[in-house]
């Protein structure tokens, strides 16, 4: 096994200030509100003799494309900018800004300090009110643009109340020729890093409680056994044995995983302690259970069980108990993944032999679907904030990954070239 | 005794020139050689009819999984009961392992596309286990029976039409240990 340096470690280099001596406000939005619009003027260099155009656009279309993703504000577009007088950051001309409907105001200023760093300061206003609403500095190597601008765009959904979920990353399985390896990246498909190297199937990843290790699923020992690969010291820990062990989630809260083990001869969910190693069974079926995922406050865990017939989802309480079962129709489905806000349950469904994923109201019992038409829809997974998705589908030939919003709207493919399938999106640290 | 000498040199010399030293060295001719026509009888050998001993101890490990020495059998949809169609086939694997008992075998159980990541290893599993049960029904040794599952990661065919489909939805059996 390779040791992998994971580029999370070079986000320590990343320091953020709030600008001094103006005095911050937060502003909480709630739900069910409309987008806020937002107008974001072009960056500038401090200094224009020095090269760093490419950084600009970079932090500025990074930021612009989280910002548009988030479903919490609306970008007024540039086109309407060209109507107005030019912004000037020492004199800002807010009744200019309210003409063309922007609420709040962007505007950013980069420098190139010393050793390829780069200083990004950006500062939020907001129209009406004539106002600074609050500001941040942010310094790294430049190579690092890419994030500085999603850090920002973080800062801006918590100052309006949000969860940021810019800076999480996806986990995923991408597969080279026969070979399948598990790979992160940014949530919007950037730098791609590879973190396993057997020449075996991994797969099925999912992330630790606080996203420092990733448990997966591999073949390296001829039979499907779960592994545990630490992020940062890139060590790789062989966890199960005993049958076929996969298909894992560990607890959003605490340090217990479950998973899916054929050591009784067939297949059932059992729950782990990591640190006592004790195993607990917690189903006992002759039928098929398996694909267990944790609710978000660690309660519950939701699963697959054929034990009527054809695979069902069923939710049961982590000891165990109190098992219900929760599709009523349909006669395939499988793969749930609970939103963070503990509300919905999506999963694949089969119906006449096409997978799309749906997303189940768990208050409401009301079940809609998020994908329609378009290929094999496969493995959901929530964003932190629980306003997107991410999923594979081989709509356009190959499995990728997409993104799509809670409500089906803007899908969007993340990945392209070799299959890449399995995605997991990083939960809020807790 | 110098005459003595001198043929053990020459004899020697010979020898260093030729190789094997089977045949005498030959002064180059100064027209071209006379070749002539070398023909042999056609002699028509006929294959010695090995019996399954012969060929199970002849051919290794790889050879014998290669030559589908035993045949994979297919499920039907969703499924992982043994079809009525395929048991005459796990009758023959059956008995070929009563025949070679020293033999280990894994079972891989395998599924089409139209299923689930998760749930296509578990019903894989199924595939391979209800395999094996039969296999140990003829009185097969169950121990010397592995099986795994690789759901639908491993199928054996591309193409996305019900015979497609249908040959992926297999378990095979792997010989392992002669």
């Amino acid at each position: 096994m390779k040791s992998t340096k994971i580029t999370m470690a070079a986000f320590l280099f990343l320091f953020s200030l709030s600008l001094a001596g103006q005095e911050e406000i937060t502003i909480r939005i709630r739900e069910g509100m409309p987008m806020i619009p937002v107008a974001m003027p072009g960056f500038q260099l401090t200094d224009k003799s020095l090269p760093g155009n490419d950084i600009v656009s970079t932090i500025y279309e990074t930021l612009w494309k989280d910002l548009e993703f988030s479903r919490v504000f609306k970008m007024v577009p540039r086109e309407h900018y060209s109507y107005i007088s030019r912004f000037n950051a020492n004199a800002i001309n807010f009744k200019d800004w309210a003409s063309i409907q922007a609420n709040f105001l962007i505007s950013g200023q980069l420098e190139i300090a010393a050793d390829e760093r780069i200083i990004f300061s950006f500062k939020v206003y907001e129209v009406n009110g004539a106002r600074f609403i609050f500001g941040r500095n942010y310094g790294g190597k430049k190579e690092f643009s890419r994030t500085i601008a999603h850090k920002a765009a973080d800062e801006m959904m918590k100052h309006f109340g949000e969860k940021p979920l810019f800076t999480s990353k996806i986990v995923y399985v991408s597969e080279t020729g026969n070979d399948r390896d598990i790979y992160i990246m940014d949530y919007d498909g950037f730098r791609p890093t590879r973190i396993t190297y057997s020449n075996a199937l991994d797969m099925l990843p999912s992330w630790s409680s606080n996203n420092e290790k990733i448990l997966y699923t591999s073949y390296r020992n001829l039979t499907p056994e779960l592994f545990i690969f630490d992020l940062y010291s890139g060590k790789t820990e062989l966890l199960s044995s005993g049958g076929s062990n996969y298909a894992a989630d560990w607890s959003p809260v605490s340090d217990q995983i479950v998973f899916t083990s054929t050591k009784s001869g067939n297949a059932e969910i059992y729950l782990k302690d990591m640190k006592t190693g004790r195993e607990k069974q917690l189903t006992f079926n002759p039928a098929i259970d398996t694909t267990p995922c944790w609710s978000p406050n660690g309660r519950e865990i939701a699963f697959t069980s054929q034990r009527n017939g054809t695979p069902q989802i069923y939710i049961m309480d982590a000891e165990g108990s109190n098992t219900r079962r929760i599709t009523m129709e349909g006669s395939y489905h499988d793969s749930s993944a609970w939103s963070p806000d503990g509300m919905r349950l999506a999963f694949v469904s089969r119906i006449a032999n096409r997978f799309d994923i749906y997303v189940y109201n768990l208050k409401s019992n009301e079940m809609s679907k998020l994908t329609e038409n378009s290929g094999r829809n496969e493995n959901p997974s929530w964003s932190p904030d629980g306003r997107h998705l991410v999923f594979s589908s081989n709509r356009s030939g190959r499995y990728q990954l997409y993104l799509v919003d809670y409500d089906g709207r803007h899908i969007r493919q993340l990945t392209t070239g070799s299959e890449n399938k399995m995605p997991k999106w990083q939960r809020l640290p807790r | 005794m110098k005459k003595l000498l001198f043929v053990l040199v020459a004899l020697s010399l010979i020898l260093l020139f030729n190789g094997c030293g089977k045949k005498a060295a030959k002064v180059a001719p100064a027209q071209a050689p006379v070749v002539e026509k070398v023909e042999e009888p056609v002699t028509q050998v006929e294959k010695p009819v090995l019996s399954e001993e012969e060929i199970f101890q002849q051919k290794t490990i790889e050879d014998l999984n290669k030559d589908e020495t035993m045949k994979k059998i297919n499920f039907d949809f969703d499924q992982y009961q043994i079809r009525e169609d395929m048991k005459p086939i796990l009758q023959d694997n059956a008995d070929w392992m009563l025949k070679f008992p020293t033999v280990q075998i894994l079972i891989e159980g395998h599924c089409d596309e139209r299923g689930t990541i998760e749930y296509n290893i578990a019903l894989g599993e199924k595939r391979a286990e209800a395999a094996r049960n039969y296999l140990a029904s003829l009185g097969v040794n169950a121990a010397k029976i592995k099986i795994v599952s690789y759901g639908k990661s491993k199928p054996l065919v591309h193409g996305m039409d019900e015979e497609s489909y249908f040959q992926n939805r297999r378990a095979e059996f792997v010989i392992t240990k002669k």
